[in-house]
C-alpha cells in the first residue's frame, strides 16, 4: 500500500465526515477491508477504483442499505449509524444515484417533495406552497426546469439536475454524486461543475464517484483510490496526476490508456445516403465507412447519434435515404433483417438492454447465434454452445467463476465483454457500438480497446458512439460530429483537437 | 386557450398536420365511439336519452363507482384486487341479516332487533377494511404480488359468506325483507329530477368521489401512492413509508367495497352467494378502459368514472336496442382492448 | 427465526382444516356432491339432506363443486379413494353426457352405488350401471307449471293485468344461465304453457315487451340466476316501458325466486308492488324459497313453483339407506315414489305455489 500524506490539500475545511475502519463481509468476500475516509467541509472529494473496489459498497454501509460489521462512522465529530437513507437524508447527507431512482409518471416537483410533502391542515398537500419552494431551490442553483414537467418527459441531463436539487433542499451538508456526468453533455457537465462549486463555495462535503480522470482532476481538491475493497491512498488532487491514478487503481503501470492502432482500412463497404428518422432527430445523414475502420460518432446529447445507430440497425422508422452494403442497397427494416446483413448492435443502456441479468453467461453469450446450434433444425447443441462460450469466455479474458454464473453477479466491464462476445458469435461484419466502455473501469477498457483493434484488424468494421472525447480520438480512425441530427462534420482523429471535435457538434445547438 | 391551438394547427406544415390530426382521434377515439354509440342508440330508440333512462345510467353507474375508485388504486400501486367482488357480496349479505325487518318470516336471526342503520354501516366498513388490511399487509410485507394475495382474500371471503348463509335459521337462502328504513336510506328519493326520483345513493357517492378526488390529488397519501406505483423504490429511499402507503391503499379500497355492498344490498334487496361475483372484473375493466394502467402510477377519477359510465352505456344501450348477451361480451372485450391498446401507445417510445 | 414460526403458523393453519376434515372424512358413508354451495335451492336440499341422512344413521361428508365440473369429478375421484360407499352426485355439466359417464365410470369401477340428483341426467347413462338412479324433478314440467299458473291468473285477473287495455299482455321474462338445461326449459315452457290456456279462452298469446329482441329473454351474463342482473334489467327496462309511457311491462316471468326479488325490487322503486293497495305487475318466479313465499303472503309477488326439498331430501335419504344395506337392492322400496317406467328416476313432484 502505497502512502501518501493528506498535508498541503489546499482546503483546511473542519471534517464533516469521517469513516473509520469500515469492514463489510459477504460469505465468502471481504468486501471491505478496514476502509477508512474523511470528507471536509467545503470540498470536493473523489472517490476512485476500479468496478468492484468497494466504492458503491461502502456507500452502501454509509446510507444502512447495508449493515456494517465493523468500524464508526462519526458526523461532525458525533458517531452515526444510518438505518435507511431517509434517516441519512434527514441527517443531511443526501445521495444522487448513477441509475436515477425517480418517480418517471409524476412531475419535478412531486419528486423533489416526496416523502416531505408540505402541508395545509395536516392532510393537504399545498401544491402553491411546494411550487415555490421548488423554485427557489432551482433560482439558487441557475436551473431554469418547470416544476410541473413530467419527469418522463425530460432529457436525463435535467432529471438529474432535478435529483442534485433534491439532494440540495435537503439542505444537505454531504452529497454522494455517484457518477453524474456518464449521462451529460460536455456543456451540462460545465454546469453541473459550476453548482458543485456553489455548493462548494457554501461548505458543503461532496462525494464524487467518476471514471472519468479529467473530471477528477478538474474538480476534486482531494482524492481517495480504492482497490479490491481496500483504501490505496488518498491525496489532493493537486499531487495526483493521471497515470499515477491508474497506476493507484489497477495496482499496475497503464503504459499507454489506448492500444497502438495497427488496422489499415480498406475500401468503402458500407455507406447511408441521406437517412432521416420518421420519429427521432436523424436528418438527410450520410456517412461511409470502410473494411477494418473504426469510424466514431461523436456529438453532445441528444445530437442523434444513438438514433442513427437505431435507424441503421432497423429499430427506428426510416423515413429517407437508403442504406448500401457493399455497393448493393439493403433495407434493414427490423434488428432480424440487419443482423442477417451482418450488422451488430451493442446497445448504450446495458443494464436495460443488454443483458438478460438472472440468465447465466452462456445464455447470454448465445442468445442471438442460437440457430447455429440447432440440431436436426430443432434441439440445441448444448455442448457447441458450452465449447463457444469457453473460447469466447477466454479470447475476451471474461472474469468469472464459471460460465453458469448469473449475469448479473458480474461486473459491468464483464458484463459489456459478454454481451460482445454475444455479438461476435453472430459473425457480424459490421458493429454498431454505443458507448461501449459507459461505466467501465479503465482495465476492462484498455481490454475491450484492444479487442476493437483487433477486430478492426481482422477485417471487421466499427460504428460507435462515445461522450468521451479522448476515447474516440484515441481510438478512431475517423470521427464523424454530429448536431442537431445532422453529420456537421468530419475529421481525421489523427490530426483532430477536442476544440475542433466540440465546435463541430455545437454547431446546431 | 383554443385559438391558441388552432393557430398553432394553422403554422404547422401540412404532413405534421396530418399527423396532428391523427393522432388527436387516436386518443380521443374513446369519446368519439362513446358520443356515436349514444347518437346512434339514440337514433334506433328515441327513449334511451329521456330523464328517467339518464337517470338509469347514472344511478347504475354510481353503484359501481365506489368498487372501481378503490381497485383503481391497487391497479395505481401496479396491483389489482380480485377479492373486492366477494368482499362486496359479504359485506352486502352482513348488512341484510342485520337490517332485515322485525316480524320477518325468513328472517335470519328472529330475535334480532333492527340495529341503527350508522351501527351497521360503521361494521361493514370495518369488515372491508378488515380484509383490505390483510390484503394489504400481506402484500407489502412479504412483497407478494396482489393477484396472489387477493385471489387468496378471495377465497376466504366467499368461504366466510357461503358460512354467514347457513347461519341462524337461513339455511342458505337469499336474505331478503330489509326494513323499510335501510331501503329508502339507499334507494328513496329526496331530489326528483321532473317527475323521475334520483336515488338517494347516487348523492352518497358524489360525496364519496369527491372525497377520492382530494385523497388522490391533494393529500401526501395520494401522492405517495401515485409515487410508488411510478417507482417504489425511488419513494423508498425518498423516506417515504411505502409499507403503510400500500396497507392503506388496500384498506381504502376495502371501505370503498364496503360502501358498494351497502348499497348493493338494499338496492338489489335479495343477497346471496351470487352477489359481488366477478364485480371485481367490471371495476377493473372500467378503471383500464379509463386510463388507469397497469404500468402504474397513472390514472384520474374522472378517468374511472369514464370508464364506469361507458361500461354501463353500453349495458342499457345493447339492452335498449334488444341486442342478446352474447354480443355484450364482444363488445365489452374489444373495447377494453382498444382502450389499453390506445393507452399503451403513450408509453410507447416512438422511435 | 421469526420467518420460521410464521412458516409454522402457516403450515398449521393449511392442515387445521385437513385433519378436521379426515376425522369426519375418513369413515363416512355417503359422500355427496353439490353443483354448488351458492344455489339457494340446493341450500335447502343439502338441510334437509343432512338431517335425513343423519337420521337414517348414516354418517355423510358434503362438498362443494363451485360450479365447476373438474372440480366435481376430482372430489368425486377423492372421496372413493377415501372409501365411499354410496355417492351422491348433484352433476355440474348437464349439457351433455360426457361428465356424467365418467362420473359413472369411476363408480362402476370401484363397485359403488351411485346417485344422480337434482340436475337430470339422460336415460342412457342411468342404464349404463346398474347401481345408479337418479332423483330429480322433471325439467319441463316446472316450466309448464309456471305457466298454467300464470295462464290461469291471467284468465282472472285479465283486465287489470292489461294496464294498458290494447288486449294484449307484455311480458318480460329472466332466464338464469345460457345452455342450462332446466333453464332453457323453464323460459320456454312458462310462456308456452300460459298460452295454451290463453288461446283456448280465445285470449291473445303473450307478447314480449321488446320487439326487437328476438330471443324473447334477457339471460344473467354471469349464470348465476342472479337477483342483482334481474334487477338492472328491470331498471333499464322500466325506464323506458313504463306507465307514464303506457307501455307499461305487464307480466314478469323468472327462472327463479331470487330473479323475481330482484325485479321486484326494481318494481318497488317505481312504486309498484310495495305490498297492500299498491299496483302490483304479477311476477312470477320458481322455487318457492323462503323469501319468495313471504313476498307472495305480502302480495308482492303473484306465485311461484316449488320443489319438494324435503320430499327430494326423503327419496335420496331412501336410496342412499338401500346402497349401503348390503341385502338390499337400490331400488328397493321405492313402490311409494313416482318413478319412471323403463329408467331407474325417481320423480319429485313440483307444487304451484300460490299463498
Amino acid at each position: 500500500m502505497e502512502n501518501i500524506s493528506a498535508n498541503g490539500t489546499k482546503n483546511e475545511g473542519s471534517i464533516l465526515l469521517e469513516m473509520r475502519g469500515i469492514v463489510k463481509e459477504f460469505p465468502g468476500v471481504r468486501a471491505l477491508d478496514r476502509v477508512s475516509l474523511q470528507v471536509r467541509a467545503g470540498t470536493v472529494h473523489a472517490l476512485m477504483g476500479e468496478n468492484g473496489a468497494g466504492k458503491s459498497t461502502l456507500m452502501k454501509c454509509l446510507f444502512g442499505i447495508y449493515e456494517k460489521d465493523e468500524g464508526e462512522i462519526l458526523l461532525e465529530g458525533q458517531p452515526i449509524v444510518f438505518r435507511n437513507p431517509r434517516e441519512a437524508l434527514d441527517r443531511g447527507v443526501a445521495m444522487v444515484h448513477q441509475e436515477l431512482n425517480q418517480a418517471l409518471g409524476r412531475n419535478v416537483m412531486d419528486n423533489i417533495w416526496l416523502g416531505r410533502y408540505p402541508k395545509r391542515l395536516g392532510i393537504f398537500t399545498s401544491e402553491r406552497e411546494m411550487e415555490q419552494k421548488t423554485r427557489t431551490v432551482f433560482e439558487d442553483l441557475g436551473l431554469s426546469i418547470d416544476p410541473k414537467r413530467k419527469m418522463s418527459e425530460m432529457p436525463v441531463a435535467e432529471r438529474q439536475m432535478a435529483e442534485i436539487a433534491k439532494a440540495v433542499s435537503y439542505d444537505a451538508k454531504i452529497i454522494v454524486l455517484d457518477e453524474p456526468t456518464s449521462s451529460l453533455t460536455e456543456e451540462e457537465v460545465g454546469h453541473l461543475f459550476r453548482i458543485i462549486r456553489t455548493l462548494r463555495a457554501r461548505g458543503c462535503g461532496i462525494i464524487y464517484i467518476s471514471h472519468k480522470m479529467e473530471e477528477i482532476l478538474q474538480i476534486s481538491d482531494e482524492i481517495t483510490v480504492m482497490r479490491d475493497g481496500a483504501h490505496v491512498a488518498t491525496a489532493s488532487a493537486a499531487e495526483m496526476s493521471m497515470e499515477r491514478i491508474i497506476r493507484l487503481m489497477v495496482g499496475r503501470e497503464l503504459s499507454h490508456r489506448f492500444p497502438p492502432k495497427a488496422s489499415r482500412p480498406g475500401e468503402v463497404i458500407f455507406e447511408t445516403r441521406g437517412i432521416s428518422s420518421r420519429f427521432a432527430k436523424v436528418k438527410d445523414v450520410s456517412i461511409k465507412v470502410r473494411r477494418g475502420e473504426i469510424v466514431g460518432l461523436a456529438g453532445l446529447a441528444g445530437a442523434g447519434r444513438s438514433e442513427l445507430l437505431e435507424n441503421i440497425f432497423g429499430i427506428s422508422v426510416r423515413s429517407g435515404g437508403a442504406l448500401y452494403l457493399n455497393g448493393k442497397e439493403i433495407r434493414n427494416r427490423s434488428p432480424r433483417e440487419a443482423i442477417r446483413n451482418g450488422f451488430a448492435f451493442l446497445t448504450e443502456e446495458r443494464r436495460s438492454t443488454g443483458i438478460f441479468g438472472i440468465l447465466n453467461i452462456t445464455e447470454n453469450t448465445t442468445i442471438s447465434a442460437l440457430r447455429k446450434y440447432l440440431r436436426a433444425g430443432l434441439f440445441l447443441s448444448d455442448r457447441r454452445r458450452a465449447a463457444d462460450t469457453d473460447d469466447m469466455v477466454k479470447r475476451l479474458s471474461v472474469k468469472t467463476a464459471s460460465k453458469s454464473t448469473q449475469i448479473r453477479t458480474l461486473s459491468g466491464g464483464n458484463q459489456q465483454k459478454v454481451i460482445l462476445a454475444r455479438w461476435l458469435l453472430t459473425t457480424p461484419d459490421i458493429l454498431l457500438l454505443d458507448e461501449p466502455t459507459r461505466g467501465i473501469d479503465v482495465g476492462a477498457k484498455y481490454e475491450i480497446y484492444a479487442l476493437m483493434e483487433e477486430l478492426a484488424a481482422a477485417g471487421k468494421s466499427i460504428l460507435m458512439v462515445s461522450g468521451e472525447l479522448p476515447e474516440l480520438i484515441g481510438v478512431c480512425h475517423r470521427i464523424y460530429v454530429m448536431s442537431g441530427g445532422e453529420i456537421t462534420g468530419e475529421v481525421d482523429a489523427a490530426s483532430t483537437t477536442q476544440e475542433q471535435i466540440m465546435t463541430l457538434a455545437a454547431k446546431n445547438v | 386557450m383554443k385559438l391558441k391551438i388552432v393557430q398553432k394547427f394553422k403554422q404547422m406544415p401540412p404532413n405534421e398536420r396530418r399527423i396532428y390530426l391523427r393522432e388527436l382521434l387516436i386518443n380521443n377515439s374513446l369519446y368519439i365511439f362513446l358520443v356515436a354509440a349514444i347518437v346512434l342508440i339514440q337514433c334506433m330508440n328515441p327513449r334511451f336519452l329521456s330523464g328517467p333512462s339518464i337517470i338509469n345510467i347514472i344511478s347504475l353507474s354510481a353503484a359501481n363507482l365506489p368498487i372501481a375508485l378503490g381497485i383503481a388504486g391497487a391497479i395505481i400501486l401496479t396491483g389489482t384486487d380480485l377479492s373486492a367482488g366477494r368482499i362486496v357480496g359479504l359485506v352486502a349479505c352482513v348488512s341484510a341479516a342485520l337490517l332485515q325487518m322485525t316480524g320477518y318470516a325468513g328472517k335470519m336471526f328472529p330475535n334480532l332487533q333492527t340495529l341503527p342503520i350508522p351501527v351497521v354501516f360503521l361494521l361493514v366498513i370495518a369488515i372491508g377494511a378488515l380484509v383490505g388490511f390483510i390484503n394489504g399487509y400481506c402484500t407489502a410485507t412479504f412483497h407478494l404480488h396482489p393477484f396472489i394475495v387477493t385471489l387468496s382474500t378471495q377465497l376466504i371471503v366467499y368461504g366466510a359468506l357461503l358460512l354467514l348463509l347457513m347461519t341462524g335459521n337461513n339455511n342458505g337462502q337469499s336474505i331478503s325483507g330489509l326494513d323499510p328504513s335501510y331501503t329508502n336510506f339507499i334507494k328513496g328519493s329526496v331530489i326528483s329530477l321532473g317527475s323521475t326520483p334520483i336515488p338517494n345513493y347516487v348523492w352518497y357517492v358524489l360525496v364519496i368521489t369527491a372525497i377520492m378526488w382530494v385523497v388522490w390529488n391533494k393529500t401526501a397519501f395520494g401522492k405517495n401512492m401515485f409515487a410508488i406505483g411510478s417507482n417504489s423504490e425511488a419513494a423508498n429511499v425518498s423516506g417515504v413509508n411505502v409499507k403503510r402507503c400500500i396497507i392503506l391503499v388496500f384498506v381504502l379500497a376495502g371501505v370503498l367495497y364496503g360502501v358498494t355492498g351497502f348499497i348493493e344490498a338494499a338496492r338489489i334487496g335479495s343477497n346471496s352467494a351470487s352477489t359481488g361475483l366477478n364485480y371485481e372484473l367490471d371495476a377493473i375493466a372500467a378503471c383500464v378502459i379509463g386510463g388507469v394502467s397497469f404500468v402504474g402510477g397513472t390514472g384520474k377519477i374522472s378517468g374511472v368514472i369514464l370508464g364506469v359510465v361507458l361500461l354501463r352505456l353500453i349495458f342499457v344501450g345493447l339492452t335498449f336496442l334488444g341486442i342478446d348477451a352474447n354480443m355484450q361480451y364482444i363488445i365489452k372485450g374489444l373495447i377494453i382492448l382498444i382502450a389499453c391498446a390506445i393507452d399503451m401507445r403513450k408509453y410507447l417510445v416512438r422511435r | 427465526m421469526k420467518k420460521r414460526i410464521l412458516s409454522a403458523l402457516l403450515a398449521l393453519c393449511l392442515f387445521l382444516p385437513l385433519l378436521t376434515a379426515c376425522g369426519g372424512g375418513k369413515g363416512d358413508d355417503v359422500h355427496v356432491f353439490y353443483y354448488t354451495y351458492s344455489d339457494t335451492y340446493i341450500s335447502s336440499v343439502r338441510t334437509a339432506l343432512d338431517a335425513k341422512l343423519a337420521e337414517a344413521g348414516l354418517t355423510y361428508h358434503d362438498y362443494d363443486g363451485n360450479g365447476n365440473q373438474t372440480t366435481q369429478t376430482e372430489q368425486v375421484r377423492t372421496a372413493i379413494t377415501q372409501g365411499a360407499r354410496a355417492l351422491l352426485v348433484n352433476i355440474v355439466n348437464t349439457g351433455s353426457d360426457d361428465a356424467a359417464n365418467e362420473i359413472v365410470g369411476l363408480a362402476r369401477d370401484a363397485g359403488i352405488p351411485l346417485i344422480f340428483f337434482n340436475r337430470e341426467v339422460s336415460d342412457t347413462v342411468i342404464g349404463s350401471y346398474e347401481n345408479c338412479a337418479y332423483v330429480g324433478t322433471r325439467a319441463e314440467e316446472a316450466g309448464l307449471l309456471q305457466g298454467e299458473m300464470i295462464g290461469e291468473y291471467l284468465l282472472e285477473h285479465y283486465a287489470e293485468t292489461d294496464r294498458n287495455g290494447d288486449g294484449k299482455i307484455s311480458y318480460i321474462l329472466f332466464k338464469g344461465e345460457e345452455g342450462n338445461n332446466e333453464a332453457i326449459y323453464r323460459t320456454q315452457y312458462s310462456v308456452e304453457g300460459a298460452n295454451e290456456l290463453l288461446e283456448r279462452a280465445n285470449k291473445p298469446a303473450l307478447v314480449f315487451y321488446d320487439r326487437a329482441n328476438t330471443n324473447g329473454y334477457l339471460v344473467d351474463r354471469n349464470g348465476q340466476w342472479s337477483a342483482a342482473a334481474a334487477n338492472e334489467y328491470m331498471t333499464t327496462v322500466l325506464t323506458s316501458y313504463n306507465a307514464a309511457g303506457n307501455n307499461m311491462v305487464e307480466l314478469v316471468i323468472c327462472n327463479n325466486d331470487s330473479m323475481a326479488e330482484g325485479a321486484i325490487s326494481a318494481l318497488n322503486s317505481a312504486g309498484f308492488n310495495t305490498g297492500g293497495s299498491s299496483p302490483a305487475i304479477p311476477v312470477f318466479g320458481v322455487d318457492a324459497s323462503d323469501a319468495a313465499k313471504s313476498l307472495i303472503r305480502d302480495k308482492k309477488m303473484a306465485g311461484t313453483v316449488q320443489q319438494d326439498a324435503a320430499g327430494m331430501a326423503v327419496a335420496l335419504a331412501h336410496l342412499a339407506t338401500n346402497a349401503i344395506a348390503e341385502d338390499r337392492g337400490l331400488m328397493d322400496g321405492t313402490e311409494g315414489f313416482t318413478v319412471d317406467e323403463s329408467v331407474r328416476k325417481i320423480r319429485i313432484a313440483y307444487g304451484k305455489y300460490l299463498g
